[in-house]
C-alpha cells in the first residue's frame, strides 16, 4: 500500500487522538496531574527550613546603646529569631524593630566575609581577600612608618565603642602609640552632660529619671521616635488605664508629639528659649522651687562682684529678658500656652525637663541644654526621684598604667586634631564634626596620615559628605573594622572585619535606672560565620606585630581572657544573669556632691561673667543660609523605622517605611499643604532640593504635621553602599549631606538643627 | 467551613490593641516577618504589593497644623467570625478550594498555602486588605535562609497568605499541654510573636470567650471598637481609643451618624 | 475529484487574502500568546494587579466575553425550547460565537490563576459555598455543552461530511441537540448568575454587596438577566461586522428583527429591575453600612458618577427603548447603534462589578485604588478577541454557518 502525504497524517492524527482518548481512561494523566500539583509545592527554589531541637541563647542587643536583653531562638546551629528577654532590666521582653531585625546584619549579604585589601581604586569596591597575618601586617606596617617619622599623632581612631572594654582598648591603644587621637561622635548627651557639669561640675552622664517622673517637658526628644530604647518608655505613652504625662515641644508632629498630651508646635531653633520663657512664669509666679534655689543655687540673685559692679543673677535675667510677650514673638507659641506649661511643669509632683532632638544625634547648642537644665534645677529635681541624676561613668575597666616611649610621649604631647580639651574647648571631648574642615583647610600634608574607623561610619554621619570625601581622600591609609559594607569599609585600603555582635563576647554598657548602670554581656549565638576575628584579638595583634612598649601594654591572650579577667568576682554573675548594675542612685544627695566652687547649683551665665556658658543674648540657635535665596527651612527628622547612624537599616526596617517617606527610589520631603501650595508643589511632585551645601531630587509629600515654612527630610536614606541585596542602596537622600555644622562657641559642637533651603520643581 | 459536630466555638482567640499606646514603632511587623518567614524584595515602597501579615497604618485628623493628629493603626487578620459567627467570615465563604478555613475550636482563620492555587478571590473579598498574595517567588539573599523558621513553611509563588494569629505557636503550646495532660492553655502560653515584641504593651492577646484572660474585660471598654463592625464580618480584633476621630475612622458613618450612638446589628451581637 | 473544502454555492474570497488576513490577526494572537507565556514562566508580577486589585482588567474581559456569549444560550433557549424556529437563522453562529467567549474565558481562568497547574484543586477540593466553585462547574459544563453544539456544524464541512461515518454523527448529533440546548440552558442560567453572585456576595464590599433571597444576591439573578438580554445583542452585531467585512447579507433582516426584539424586552425589563436595585442598594444597603451614594463616586475620569449614568440610561434604557419599538429596530443605524450601546452597557456594568469593585475604598482613611494594566495584560485580554476573529474567520469561511447564505446571495 502507498503510503501518500493524507493517508499518513490520518493515520498519525488516529494514531494521536487514540493515543489521547486512552490515556485518558488510563490512571496516567491524572496521576501526572497531581505530581505536577505537589511539585508545585515543593519548588526545589523555595526553601524548606530544616527542623532540628531548638534552643535559646540569652545575650544583649548591641545594635544601639539601649542594650536590650535578647532571647535568640536556634534550631540546631542556625538562630531563627531574636525576641526580647523577659526580666531583662532593659526592655523587659520588648524590642524596637531594629533590634528584632538582627538576624538580618548576622546573615546578611553586607558582611565584609574575610580581610580584604583594597585593588582597585578607592571606593571603586574592588577587593582582594588576604590572610588575618597579612591584613595586620598592612596596618602594623603603616603604624609602625608614622612612628619612624615621629608622627605618631597623626594616626586618628573613629570609634563607635563608647564604654567598656574595648573603648577602653582603643584607648589604651592610642596612648601607647602615642596619639591623642580618639574621636567619637558627639550626641546631644555630650552637650547635656557638658551642661551638667557647668552647673553642678559633676563629670559623667546625666541620667533623667523617667521611670519615676509622672510628668515629662520634652524639648524635642525623639522618646516614641527611637531616640530612646522604646520598650524602656514603661508608662508611656498615657492611656485609658494611666500613665505620665508628656508635652513635647517641636515644630513637626513626630510619632512622639503625636503621643504627647500636648503638643507644642514652637518654632524650630527656638526651644530653649521657650524653656527660658517657662522658667519666667516659675519664676515671677513664685512656683519654683524656691528651697533648693534658696539652699542650694548660686547665681540666682543679683550678685556684687568688687566695686560697685552689680552681677546680674539668673531671676533679674530671665525676668528682664524673657517675658512671656517677647518669647511668644520669638517661638511662636501663645503666651497663656507658656503660662499653662509652667503652670503643670511646676505642680507636678515629679516632673523633668528633657532635651535632645529626635534621636539626639547632634550635639546641640549649650544655651538650649542648659536652659533646660536650668528649668530643672528651678523645679530643683536634681538628683530627685524622677528628676535629674549625675551618673559616673561605670569604673570597671582598669588596666595598669602602661610604659610609654619617648616616641608616644611626643605624641601625646600634641594638641588633638579636632581642637576638642584645647583651650578654647576644654570641656568636649571629642568634636568630630571639625575633622574634615580641619584636613581639608591644612597645609601640606594632612595632619591626619592614618585613619582607623570601628563601630562608625563617618562617611555616611558627618555632616557635609562632600568635605568629608576630599578629607578622606587626603588620608594616605585608612583601615576599616566594619563587619559590614559600609560607606566607610567601601571608602578604605584595608578592611579587618570585626565579628558581629551575635557571634561573639562583648561587654555592653547601656543606662538602666535609679538602681545602676546596667552591663551586660553579649555572648556567641552563633559560631562565627565567616573569616571574621574579634576587634578585641585584633588590637592585640596589631599591638604585637608594634612590638616594644605597646606589645607589652598588651599582654594578654585574647579578648575573651581578658574580659573575664576584667569582671572578676562579677564574672559568674554577668554569665549566668547576663547583666550586672553598677553605680546605684542614692537620691537626695545633692549637697555632697555638687562640686562646683561655691558647692552649689550654679546658674552659670555670662551678663557679666564673659566665661560663662550661658549667652544672655540667646534668642534662636544660630542656621546656615540666607533667607532671600533659600526662602524655606530644612529640618532633619528621626524615625524609629530608620536606623540613621550606624549600622544602616535592614531589610526588614526598610519594608516598615511607609511610602510617603520612601517612593522607589525617590526620598520623600514633607512640606506643609500650605507652604506646597505658594509653591504650586502637590503631592508626589518631583523637585530640586537645594541648600547652601548641596542639593538632591526629591519627592512631594504633604503633610499637615510639618510647620508651614518648614520642610522636613528623614534622616537614614540615602546609602550608597552596602549590598544592592540590602534594598537601601541609592535610595533617598542623605540628609547629612545637605548640612554643614554649625560650631558652639561655648562647647565646640555641631549644633547644626537645620539649614536654609529652596525647592524647585524639575 | 466544615463546621463542628457541637458547633459549639470553645475558643474564641482575639486581641485587644490599645491606639492611645500604639506608637507606631513597627515592631510588631518586624517581628511577625522573623516569626513566620515573611519574605522581603529589594524595593517594597509599594504598599500594595509588600507582604505584611500586619500593617501599621498611619491616620491622621486632617485637621491643619498645629491641630494634627495622628493614630496607628495595627492591622492584622482580623480573623472575622463573620455574619453570625458561624465562621462564614468574608475570605473562607468565598474560596473555591477550601484553601481558607475557619477553625471552631479556635476561632482563627487558617490559610493553606499548599492548597491555594491563587484565584484571589479571598482577597477581593476581605476589606481589610489582609490577604497577600505572593506576586513573585520568595528571595533570601546571601545566607539570609538559614535564619528561616521551621515552624512556617516559606510560601511559593503564586498562592496567597495571611496572619495566622501565629497558629503554630498555639499548636505549640497545645502540644505542650497534651503531654503535661492538661486540657487548657494558661493565657501567657500561647501569645502571638508581635503582640510578644511590643515594646509599650499595646496588644493583649487571649480567649475571648474566656473570662480569666484579660481581653474579656477589654473587649468591653467604652471605648472599644472593631473595624468596620457595620459590615458583620464580626472581627475578633478590638481596639481601644479615647478619640472620637479615630473611633470613626474605624467604620463608615452618615454625616447624622456618630460611632458609639449607632445601635447596628452587629454591635448588639458581639 | 477532490470534495471541496468550502461549502458548495456560496463564494469566499481567494486563498491569499484570505491568508493576508489570517496573518495579521494571527500576528496580533502571537503577541497574546507571547504575553501569556511570561505571564505561565515568571507569574503574576507580569501584571500591574496588586493586593488591593486582585481582579483586574482580564477578569472585566472574562465576565463581559460570558455574558455576551450569553447570546448562545439564549438563542438555543429560545430556538429549541420556546420554539422560535426562526431563529435557526442565526442559532448556528450564536454558538460559534458562544464557544469562542467561553473557551475564552477558560483561557483567562488558567492566566488569571496563581497556580495554574492546580487550578483543578477548584474541582476536587470544592467549597460549595464558594460562588467561584459554582461558576467553575457550570462555565467547565457548559464548555462542554457548547463544544457538543459546535461538533455537528463543523462536521458539515463538505469534506468531513463526505465521510459517511461523520456525516451521521452530525445528523444524530443535531436530533438531540435540544436535550443539549436545554442542558446548556440550565447550566448558563445558573453560572451566570453565580458570576453575578461572585460580587454581589462580597459583604465586605459595599460597593459590591447585594441582599438577595436564600444564598443569592439580586446580581444573580440580574447577571442572567443582562446576559440573556445583552448576549443576543452582541451576536446582532457580530453578524452585522461580519456581513460588513464579507460583503454579504449573512441572516435575514427578519430573523435580526425578532431577536433584537426580544432582546430589548428582556432589556427594557432588566434595567428596570436593575434600576429598583440600585435604588434599594443606594437608600438601604449601603447607607446600612454607613454609605451613601456619592461615597462610591469620585471625581475620576472613569468613576464618577456618569458611569452610573452610561450604564443605566445610555446604555441601558436607551437602547432598551429603540429596541422594543418597531421604528427603532427597523432602523438599520438605531439598530445597530442600540444593540452596541447595549454590548457597552453590559460591559460597563461587568467592569463596575470588578474594577470598581475594588477601587472604592472601603475604610474612610483611605484613598482610591487606581490600576492600569500592564502591557502583559492587555494582550492576554486582546488574544481571545484575536483568536475569536481566527475562530470566525475559519468557521465563515468552511462550514455553512448560515443557513440563509445561499438564498440571500444568489447571484453567485
Ligand atoms: N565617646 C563616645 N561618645 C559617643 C558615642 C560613642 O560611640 N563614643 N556614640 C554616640 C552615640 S551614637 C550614642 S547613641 C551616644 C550614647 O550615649 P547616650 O546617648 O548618652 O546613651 P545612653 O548612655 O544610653 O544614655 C542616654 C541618656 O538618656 C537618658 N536615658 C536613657 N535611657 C533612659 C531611661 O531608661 N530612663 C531614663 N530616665 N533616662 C534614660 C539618660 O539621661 C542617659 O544619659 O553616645 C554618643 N557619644
Ligand atoms: N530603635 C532605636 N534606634 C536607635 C536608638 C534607639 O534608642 N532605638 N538610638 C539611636 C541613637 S541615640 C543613636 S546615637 C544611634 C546609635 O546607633 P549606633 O551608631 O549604631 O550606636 P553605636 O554607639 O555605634 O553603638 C553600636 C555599638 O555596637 C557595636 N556593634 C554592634 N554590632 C557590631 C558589630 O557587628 N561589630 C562591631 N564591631 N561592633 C558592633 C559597635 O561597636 C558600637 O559600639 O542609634 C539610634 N537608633
Ligand atoms: S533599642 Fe537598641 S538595644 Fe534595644 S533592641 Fe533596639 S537597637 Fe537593640
Ligand atoms: S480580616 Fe480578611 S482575611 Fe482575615 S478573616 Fe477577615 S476577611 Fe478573612
Ligand atoms: S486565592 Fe487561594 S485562598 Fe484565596 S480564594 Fe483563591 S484558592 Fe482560596
Ligand atoms: S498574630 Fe502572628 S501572624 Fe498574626 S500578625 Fe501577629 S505575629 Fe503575625
Ligand atoms: S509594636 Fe506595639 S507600639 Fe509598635 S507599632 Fe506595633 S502595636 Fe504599635
Ligand atoms: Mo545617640
Amino acid at each position: 500500500m502507498k503510503i501518500d502525504r493524507r493517508k499518513f497524517l490520518a493515520g498519525f492524527s488516529a494514531c494521536v487522538g487514540g493515543g489521547a482518548v486512552g490515556s485518558m481512561l488510563s490512571p496516567l494523566p491524572w496521576k501526572v496531574m497531581d505530581d505536577v500539583a505537589i511539585w508545585t509545592q515543593n519548588w526545589p527554589w523555595t526553601p524548606v527550613p530544616q527542623d532540628g531541637r531548638y534552643s535559646y541563647v540569652q545575650s544583649v542587643c548591641a545594635l544601639c546603646p539601649g542594650g536590650c536583653g535578647i532571647s535568640v531562638r536556634k534550631v540546631k546551629s542556625r538562630a531563627v529569631k531574636i525576641e526580647g528577654l523577659k526580666d531583662h532590666p532593659a526592655g523587659n521582653g520588648g524590642l524596637c524593630p531594629l533590634g528584632l531585625s538582627g538576624l538580618q546584619y548576622l546573615y546578611g549579604p553586607a558582611r565584609v566575609k574575610s580581610p580584604l585589601k583594597r585593588v582597585g581604586k578607592r571606593g571603586e569596591g574592588k577587593w582582594q581577600p588576604i590572610s588575618w597575618d597579612a591584613a595586620i601586617s598592612e596596618v602594623s606596617q603603616k603604624l609602625n612608618e608614622l612612628r619612624a617619622r615621629n608622627k605618631p599623632h597623626s594616626l586618628a581612631w573613629i570609634s563607635g565603642e563608647n564604654k567598656g572594654i574595648l573603648a577602653g582598648l582603643i584607648d589604651r591603644f592610642l596612648k601607647v602609640y602615642g596619639s591623642p587621637n580618639v574621636l567619637r561622635d558627639s550626641t546631644a548627651h555630650d552637650a547635656i552632660d557638658q551642661a551638667a557639669y557647668h552647673t553642678q561640675g559633676q563629670r559623667g552622664t546625666v541620667f533623667w529619671d523617667i521611670e519615676n517622673a509622672d510628668f515629662i517637658l520634652s524639648f524635642g526628644a525623639g522618646l516614641m521616635d527611637g531616640g530612646w530604647p522604646l520598650a524602656r518608655m514603661n508608662g508611656f505613652p498615657k492611656s485609658a488605664d494611666g500613665g505620665k504625662t508628656l508635652i513635647q515641644v517641636e515644630a513637626r508632629l513626630s510619632d512622639t508629639a503625636a503621643k504627647a498630651d500636648l503638643w507644642v508646635a514652637a518654632n524650630p531653633g527656638t526651644e530653649g528659649v521657650l524653656a527660658l520663657g517657662i522658667a519666667h512664669v516659675m519664676i515671677r509666679e513664685l512656683i519654683y522651687n524656691i528651697d533648693f534655689i534658696n539652699r542650694q543655687a548660686s547665681g540666682f540673685e543679683d550678685g556684687v562682684m568688687g566695686g560697685d559692679q552689680v552681677l546680674q543673677g539668673f531671676k533679674s535675667m530671665v525676668l528682664e529678658k524673657y517675658k512671656p510677650e517677647k518669647v511668644s514673638g520669638i517661638t511662636g507659641v501663645p503666651v497663656d500656652a507658656i503660662f499653662d506649661i509652667a503652670r503643670r511643669f511646676a505642680k507636678s509632683d515629679k516632673a523633668v525637663a528633657v532635651c535632645g532632638r529626635g534621636h539626639g544625634r547632634v550635639a546641640g547648642c549649650m544655651d538650649e541644654a542648659l536652659a533646660v537644665h536650668y528649668l530643672n534645677a528651678l523645679k530643683g529635681n536634681i538628683h530627685q526621684p524622677g528628676g535629674v541624676f549625675v551618673v559616673a561613668d561605670p569604673d570597671y575597666v582598669r588596666f595598669p598604667e602602661p610604659g610609654m616611649d619617648k616616641i608616644a610621649e611626643y605624641g601625646l604631647g600634641q594638641t588633638r586634631v579636632d581642637g576638642a580639651q584645647s583651650e578654647k574647648f576644654p570641656n568636649s571631648r571629642y568634636l568630630l564634626h571639625r575633622l574634615p574642615e580641619i584636613i581639608n583647610t591644612a597645609d601640606g600634608d594632612s595632619p591626619v596620615q592614618a585613619l582607623l574607623v570601628s563601630g562608625a561610619n563617618p562617611l555616611y554621619t558627618i555632616p557635609d559628605g562632600k568635605s568629608v570625601k576630599k578629607s578622606f581622600d587626603k588620608i594616605p591609609f585608612i583601615a576599616s573594622f566594619s563587619p559590614f559594607m559600609d560607606e566607610t569599609a567601601v571608602y578604605s585600603d584595608v578592611i579587618l572585619p570585626d565579628h558581629t555582635y551575635l557571634e561573639c563576647y562583648r561587654d555592653i554598657v547601656s543606662q538602666g535606672s535609679m538602681d545602676g548602670i546596667v552591663v551586660s554581656l553579649a555572648k556567641p549565638v552563633v559560631r562565627p560565620l565567616y573569616n571574621t576575628s574579634h576587634l578585641g584579638d585584633v588590637i592585640i595583634q596589631i599591638a604585637k606585630a608594634l612590638g616594644g612598649y605597646i606589645e607589652t601594654a598588651f599582654a594578654w591572650k585574647s579578648y575573651e581572657s581578658l574580659l573575664e579577667e576584667t569582671f572578676a568576682d562579677n564574672w559568674e554573675t554577668i554569665t549566668s544573669s547576663g547583666y550586672i548594675r553598677m553605680n546605684p542612685q542614692i537620691p537626695g544627695t545633692v549637697a555632697t556632691s555638687f562640686n562646683t566652687p561655691s558647692k552649689k547649683f550654679e546658674f552659670n551665665i555670662n551678663a557679666g561673667a564673659p566665661e560663662a556658658p550661658f549667652s544672655s543674648a540667646f534668642e534662636k540657635i544660630a542656621m546656615e543660609g540666607d533667607a532671600q535665596n533659600y526662602p524655606l527651612t530644612l529640618i532633619p527628622y528621626d524615625s524609629i523605622r530608620l536606623a540613621g547612624n550606624y549600622p544602616a537599616n535592614p531589610p526588614f526596617m526598610t519594608k516598615i517605611i511607609d511610602d510617603t517617606v520612601l517612593k522607589k527610589t525617590h526620598g520623600c520631603i514633607e512640606i506643609n499643604p500650605a507652604t506646597a501650595k505658594q509653591l504650586r508643589l502637590s503631592e508626589g511632585d518631583a523637585v530640586k532640593l537645594s541648600t547652601p551645601r548641596g542639593e538632591a531630587d526629591v519627592q512631594i509629600h504633604l503633610y499637615e504635621g510639618v510647620m508651614p515654612g518648614v520642610i522636613a527630610l528623614p534622616r537614614g536614606l540615602g546609602h550608597t553602599a552596602y549590598s544592592e541585596e540590602w534594598g537601601l542602596y541609592g535610595k533617598g537622600v542623605n540628609v547629612n549631606d545637605l548640612m554643614g555644622p554649625i560650631e558652639d562657641p561655648v562647647s565646640g559642637f555641631n549644633m547644626a538643627w537645620g539649614i536654609r533651603a529652596k525647592l524647585t520643581k524639575i | 467551613m466544615k463546621e463542628s459536630a457541637t458547633h459549639e466555638t470553645a475558643r474564641r482567640y482575639g486581641m485587644v490593641i490599645d491606639l492611645d499606646k500604639c506608637t507606631g514603632c513597627g515592631a510588631c511587623m518586624v517581628s511577625c516577618y522573623a516569626e513566620n518567614n515573611v519574605p522581603f524584595k529589594k524595593d517594597e515602597s509599594n504598599k500594595l504589593d509588600s507582604i505584611n501579615w500586619i500593617r501599621v497604618v498611619k491616620m491622621t485628623n486632617q485637621k491643619p497644623y498645629p491641630d494634627t493628629q495622628i493614630c496607628y493603626l495595627p492591622m492584622p487578620c482580623m480573623q472575622c467570625d463573620g455574619v453570625g459567627k458561624h465562621g462564614h467570615s468574608p475570605c473562607v465563604s468565598v474560596c473555591p478550594a477550601v484553601a481558607t478555613d475557619y477553625d471552631f475550636t479556635t476561632g482563627i482563620v487558617s490559610q493553606i498555602y499548599t492548597r491555594c492555587f491563587g484565584c484571589r478571590y479571598c482577597m477581593a473579598a476581605c476589606p481589610y486588605h489582609a490577604r497577600k498574595f505572593n506576586w513573585w517567588d520568595p528571595v533570601w539573599p546571601a545566607d539570609m535562609e538559614k535564619y528561616l523558621s521551621p515552624n512556617v513553611s516559606p510560601r511559593m509563588r503564586g498562592v496567597v497568605e495571611k496572619c495566622s494569629f501565629c497558629f503554630h505557636r498555639y499548636q505549640l503550646a497545645r502540644d505542650k499541654a497534651y503531654q503535661e495532660e492538661r486540657a487548657e492553655l494558661e493565657e501567657n502560653e500561647y501569645q502571638p510573636a508581635c503582640v510578644e515584641a511590643c515594646p509599650v504593651k499595646a496588644m493583649t492577646f487571649g480567649d475571648l470567650n474566656n473570662p480569666a484572660h484579660a481581653v474579656y474585660e477589654l473587649k468591653n471598654h467604652k471605648h472599644a471598637f472593631r473595624l468596620l463592625e457595620r459590615l458583620e464580618t464580626n472581627p475578633k480584633v478590638y481596639y481601644i481609643s479615647s478619640k472620637e476621630w479615630v473611633r470613626r475612622n474605624g467604620d463608615n458613618y452618615l454625616p447624622d451618624e456618630a460611632p458609639g450612638r449607632l445601635k447596628s446589628k452587629a454591635k448588639a451581637r458581639h | 475529484m477532490e470534495t471541496p473544502l468550502i461549502p458548495p454555492g456560496v463564494k469566499r474570497c481567494p486563498t491569499w487574502q484570505f491568508a493576508l488576513w489570517m496573518a495579521a490577526v494571527g500576528a496580533v494572537l502571537l503577541w497574546g500568546v507571547y504575553a501569556m507565556i511570561l505571564v505561565w514562566w515568571k507569574g503574576l508580577n507580569q501584571t500591574n494587579m496588586n493586593d488591593a486589585y486582585g481582579f483586574a482588567l482580564w477578569i472585566w474581559a472574562d465576565l463581559a466575553v460570558i455574558a455576551l456569549g450569553g447570546g448562545a444560550f439564549f438563542t438555543g433557549f429560545l430556538t429549541y425550547i420556546i420554539g422560535k424556529d426562526k431563529l435557526k437563522g442565526i442559532i448556528n453562529y450564536a454558538v460559534i460565537i458562544g464557544f469562542i467567549c467561553y473557551s475564552s474565558a477558560l483561557l483567562i481562568l488558567a492566566i488569571d490563576i496563581g497556580q495554574p497547574l492546580r487550578g483543578w484543586f477548584i474541582f476536587w477540593h470544592a467549597n460549595v459555598h464558594s460562588m467561584l466553585t459554582e461558576v467553575a462547574f457550570c462555565l467547565s459544563c457548559y464548555f462542554g455543552v457548547l463544544t457538543i453544539e459546535f461538533i455537528p456544524l463543523i462536521l458539515e464541512n463538505p469534506r468531513l461530511a463526505a465521510k459517511p461515518f461523520l456525516h451521521h454523527l452530525s445528523h444524530n448529533m443535531h436530533e438531540i441537540m435540544a436535550v443539549f440546548a436545554a442542558t446548556g440552558v440550565f447550566l448558563s442560567f445558573f453560572h451566570q448568575g453565580s458570576l453575578g453572585g461572585v460580587a454581589g456576595v462580597l459583604f465586605g464590599r459595599p460597593f459590591a454587596y447585594r441582599e438577595g433571597i436564600f444564598i443569592w444576591p439580586w446580581t444573580f439573578f440580574l447577571f442572567t438577566w443582562s446576559a440573556a438580554a445583552c448576549g443576543p445583542c452582541f451576536t446582532i452585531l457580530v453578524t452585522w461586522i461580519t456581513e460588513k467585512i464579507t460583503g454579504k447579507k449573512l441572516v435575514q433582516q427578519d430573523v435580526i428583527g425578532l431577536l433584537a426584539k426580544i432582546a430589548g424586552w428582556m432589556l427594557i425589563t432588566y434595567i428596570i429591575a436593575k434600576s429598583i436595585d440600585t435604588l434599594y442598594w443606594a437608600l438601604v444597603t449601603a447607607p446600612g453600612m454607613g454609605f451613601t451614594l456619592m461615597d462610591f463616586y469620585t471625581d475620576h475620569p472613569i468613576y464618577n458618577i456618569g458611569i452610573l449614568f452610561a450604564e443605566i440610561v445610555l446604555c441601558g434604557f436607551l437602547p432598551a427603548l429603540i429596541l422594543i419599538t418597531r421604528r427603532g429596530r427597523e432602523n438599520g443605524f438605531l439598530l445597530i447603534l442600540s444593540v452596541l450601546l447595549a454590548v457597552l452597557g453590559c460591559s460597563i456594568n461587568r467592569w463596575v462589578m470588578v474594577l470598581q469593585v475594588m477601587a472604592v475604598p472601603v475604610f474612610s482613611f483611605e484613598s482610591w485604588f487606581l490600576y492600569s494594566p500592564s502591557w502583559q495584560e492587555v494582550a492576554t485580554t486582546i488574544l481571545p478577541v484575536a483568536y475569536g476573529v481566527i475562530l470566525i474567520s475559519l468557521a465563515h469561511r468552511y462550514l455553512p454557518v448560515f443557513p440563509q447564505e445561499k438564498e440571500l446571495n444568489p447571484a453567485n
